[in-house]
């Protein structure tokens, strides 16, 4: 579907009379069904102010964000909650998962936080685990896994309940290179196998380069974009490291 | 610039330890308000029984003592803990060791510097309010008053620096061993969940249930009682109370495990591991916990029921305002009545006497089917034994040598006086006057007895169960009720004088009576300085509580004397209680409202996938619930079991009219009104803790 996400104007503001903050400043641009957005910008450019505010965690000073028919900037906080839950899934940096449950116990929490049944948690859950290549760490707590793996799980847990939307912040920021190729991998495939529509913020250079478009953010807006289209990974890479140089980026972890 | 330090520390960690900071403000309190008790010289001019209540107060000071020491070591130790990363970085900045542990010594001096000057002023206002119900017990006028003695304030101070310097001394200890990299880490020690051999240890928690069961059982049903079972189920006891935590834990996470059809209800699969990873932790400390809350719930139980005696019992044991024994057959008891004619405004003076006939049937009877006694003065197919019974019997025994026995218009007369209607026997009758306790537990018993009038057998024409002081005046336990022609054939026992007075009794009318006592071997002072029943062939019946077995009966001296000895019993168990159950109570709110930056990460996530934000609050509220619950729950299950049965005997003792549930549901009424205090204050600070940005 085109036009899936639609962020019009979009702008926030931090700070007070006397000093004010354009964290995202005028913003305007679509996420397609399907379709695996990547933005990059340096430290303080906007980047995850613009994640908040897409995934409702954050309002917006002005502007409006619609996801199909429904714009969440004018929805009351109630049912904010309710779309997060049923349209949103997150990834984050530092993975987010709860210590005190099993790699399996995270993924079911997600689904049983929305009142499914017991063989549809158990059916997916297993599913979910397969596709992502935890199976055998299932019953492992978070801190007796790697890195990769407790990604792969936060990665499983936002994917289980089909969302509208994958938001991923930094998912690779605390992974080895390794880990981190296996983890853009799996997001490709979720992204073709699932139809997953994916927006991912990052300032890796290798990992953008796995998304289908990309947005550059600099100071709060949006001054360039590249779009992968059929263009092999490498020279895709080439392309985001190209516009890295011209803006003398501060990104330098091209692989 | 240490100091400045150490005071912004104290105020950004107030928060967190304000419960912690007003329990020990309370304690505090509490300690010096008791400690007035011990010290009053007022006091101990007023009371001239030996000093019981001081000695109690003592012996619970030290328990008290004890538990702060406990608590303060554990918040120390605590609180290091938590904030072990900043004295980590302290070290990295190149601050020395011992610079880190003065400072948060200091921290520590001013948190307990200032609950114990805060502790002063509400202990000034816990004093007076436990001076005038002292006071009031003791029939006294209490006019407000300051008691700042010097040695209740010393020894309070010392009592409670005594737990700091302790405590911080073995923290001292701990610093001095700590490395940077330990410090760093020391935070994140808890967040690793082991778990191991869950299979095995869920059986743990059926067993620690069964346990009790069978602990219950035997309280109520067993025989043997011998040493070794009692310290047998007292180990047990105490180890169920410490591995039930480790069961219970085990058994959530294998049915989490299991994946029951809990599990996939909501959150409760993010609560269930949530609890059982906390008990998991904190095990050792839980079942800490539970023994306290237990002495607390058995303390104000037993209190509770000496309280219930005294409203109830007391007055009913002396209905007559002075009542005195003579061993004499033929007293007339003229030095006694012109004493209280110059002490007091006599409304009537009657003296009679007690018959006997030489027999004791009904004292065998009593011997060997009252429940109190048991075996003892059974033979196994049923005869009594009597040699045991003779032993028994007078010198101030359970029952005399005879039967006592009563003419019907002496009883009339006596029941007038008390303002009961009188009763009419006929010739060849009899009728029991009984106390109602005893009445309760033999029934009917008229049948298995045979008493001989003087034209043969008597018949029994009923009971009566009013009070009629029974402890070893107008018998011991009963008095048969004849007509005055049977009377007239029997011997007389011994004398009695009872008397009506108008308005209260001078305060030392008792004094002088005894001072009219002959101090000879056989008419003894006890040790409360009254003079003992001197006829050895008497008994003072089967009340086990207080058993006032004295020549001289002034109700208006007497009744403020039992209820202070009382007092003396019920005040210490009631500061016990209370101190047992804030301890307790602020270990596990400062426990959870430190972890609630923890918590507050693991909210975040919730919220994130998917939960709205009133859901979270409540989630909050089941978490703390539970975990608040738990051991006060478990220790009432403990407790609950050990107060019926101390209830039932209790009960069966004394006599009082009260439901043997009635003490333990105030308990717990008392116990869950503060518990709500405490958890209001945790469950509000938590929230903040959490939605704070």
């Amino acid at each position: 579907m085109k036009d899936y996400i639609r962020i019009c104007d979009v702008e926030k503001y931090y700070g007070n009379d006397s000093h004010v903050t354009k964290a995202v400043d005028r913003v305007s641009f679509t996420v397609d069904q399907g379709e695996f957005v990547g933005v990059m910008g340096a430290s303080g450019s906007g980047k995850t102010t613009l994640l908040n505010l897409l995934s409702t965690m954050d309002s917006v000073t002005a502007g409006h964000i619609y996801y199909g028919g429904t714009d969440i900037t004018e929805l009351p906080e109630e049912k904010l909650a309710d779309f997060r839950k049923d349209n949103l899934g997150f990834v984050f940096q530092d993975y987010n998962l709860l210590d005190t449950l099993t790699i399996e116990e995270n993924i079911m929490l997600a689904m049983t936080l929305r009142g499914k049944g017991r063989n549809a948690v158990r059916e997916e859950c297993e599913k979910m685990l397969g596709l992502l290549g935890i199976t055998d760490v299932r019953d492992q707590f978070p801190y007796q896994v790697s890195g990769g793996q407790k990604q792969r799980c936060a990665c499983a847990r936002a994917l289980v309940n089909h969302p509208q939307l994958l938001l991923a912040d930094e998912p690779t920021g605390a992974l080895d290179s390794r880990a981190s190729q296996t983890l853009l991998e799996t997001f490709t495939e979720m992204n073709r196998t699932l139809f997953a529509t994916i927006f991912m913020v990052t300032h890796d250079a290798f990992s953008a380069s796995y998304c289908s478009r990309i947005l550059f953010l600099k100071d709060g807006r949006i001054f360039h974009e590249l779009v992968r289209k059929e263009k092999d990974r490498r020279r895709f890479l080439g392309q985001i490291l190209d516009v890295l140089s011209l803006t003398g980026g501060e990104f330098s972890d091209a692989r | 610039m240490l100091g400045k330090l150490a005071f912004r520390n104290v105020k950004r960690s107030a928060k967190d330890y304000l419960v912690y900071f007003l329990t020990m403000t309370f304690v505090t309190a509490l300690m010096f308000a008791f400690n007035t008790v011990i010290f009053s010289k007022d006091l101990q001019k007023l009371v001239n029984v030996v000093n019981l209540m001081q000695i109690l107060i003592g012996m619970a000071t030290v328990f008290v003592v004890a538990i702060i020491a406990w608590l303060i070591n554990y918040m120390v130790r605590f609180m290091l803990q938590k904030r072990s990363r900043e004295f980590g970085t302290y070290l990295l900045l190149g601050m020395r060791k011992k610079t880190i542990s003065h400072l948060y010594m200091r921290e520590n001096m001013a948190l307990g510097i200032g609950a114990f000057l805060c502790g002063l002023a509400l202990g000034i206002l816990l004093q007076q309010i436990l001076l005038s119900v002292l006071y009031s017990m003791l029939q006294e006028q209490y006019r407000l008053k300051v008691y700042l003695d010097g040695r209740c304030v010393v020894m309070t101070a010392a009592c409670y620096a005594g737990c700091y310097i302790l405590a911080l001394l073995r923290c001292s200890r701990r610093f001095r061993k700590m490395n940077i990299r330990e410090l760093m880490y020391a935070g994140q020690q808890n967040e690793e969940i082991r778990e191991s051999h869950e299979e095995r240890k869920k059986w743990l928690f059926p067993m620690s249930v069964l346990f009790l069961g069978v602990f219950g059982l035997w309280l109520f049903f067993g025989k043997e009682w011998n040493g070794g079972t009692v310290i047998c189920y007292l180990v047990g006891l105490v180890l169920v109370i410490y591995l039930f935590y480790m069961g219970l834990s085990s058994f959530i996470v294998c049915y989490v495990r299991r994946k029951g059809n809990a599990v996939y209800r909501g959150e409760n699969l993010f609560l269930l591991r949530q609890f059982s990873s906390k008990v998991r932790t904190m095990q050792f400390t839980m079942g800490t916990l539970t023994a306290l809350f237990t002495i607390a719930f058995l303390g104000c139980t037993a209190a509770f029921m000496f309280n219930d005696y005294q409203n109830q019992i007391l007055e009913g044991k002396f209905p007559f305002d002075v009542q005195i024994f003579s061993g004499e057959k033929d007293e007339d008891f003229a030095r006694e009545l012109e004493l209280l004619e110059q002490q007091a405004a006599v409304d009537e003076a009657f003296t009679y006497r007690i018959y006997q006939n030489g027999t004791n049937q009904v004292n065998v009877w009593m011997y060997t089917h009252l429940q109190v006694f048991g075996e003892r003065f059974r033979n196994a197919d049923g005869t009594p034994k009597m040699e045991n019974i003779e032993e028994s019997s007078g010198g101030g025994n359970w029952y005399g040598k005879y039967d006592t026995y009563m003419s019907l218009s002496v009883y009339n007369h006596l029941r007038e006086m008390l303002g009961y209607t009188p009763v009419s026997l006929k010739e060849g009758e009899y009728l029991l006057h009984i106390k109602e306790r005893i009445y309760r537990d033999t029934g009917d018993f008229s049948k298995e007895l045979s008493i001989q009038g003087k034209d043969g057998e008597l018949h029994c024409a009923g009971y009566r169960t009013e009070s009629f002081s029974l402890d070893g005046h107008n018998g011991a336990d009963y008095v048969l009720v004849v007509p005055d022609s049977e009377t007239d054939a029997m011997e007389v026992f011994y004398s009695e004088l009872a008397a009506d007075l108008e308005g209260e009794a001078p305060e030392d009318l008792g004094e002088r009576l005894d001072g009219l006592a002959e101090l000879s071997e056989e008419e003894m002072l006890d040790m409360a300085g009254h003079a003992e029943i001197s006829h050895h062939s008497t008994g003072s019946g089967t009340d086990t509580m207080v058993v006032y077995y004295a020549k001289y009966l002034v109700r208006d001296n007497i009744i403020p004397e039992v209820k202070y000895m009382l007092s003396s019993i019920i005040f210490p168990l009631v500061y016990i209680g209370l101190v047992f159950l804030c301890v307790a109570l602020t270990v596990l709110s400062v426990q959870q409202l430190s972890d609630s930056a923890k918590y507050k990460f693991r909210y975040g996530v919730l919220q994130k996938i998917g939960m709205k934000k009133r859901t979270v609050t409540g989630v909050v509220g089941k978490q703390l619930f539970m975990y608040f619950l738990c051991p006060a729950l478990f220790a009432a299950v403990i407790s609950g079991i050990i107060s019926l049965y101390i209830s039932v005997k209790f009960v069966d003792a004394t006599g009082v009219r009260t439901s043997i549930f009635q003490y333990f549901g105030i308990t717990c009424a008392l116990f869950f009104g503060i518990y709500a205090v405490y958890f209001a204050a945790t469950y509000i600070g938590f929230v903040r803790n959490v939605e704070e940005s």
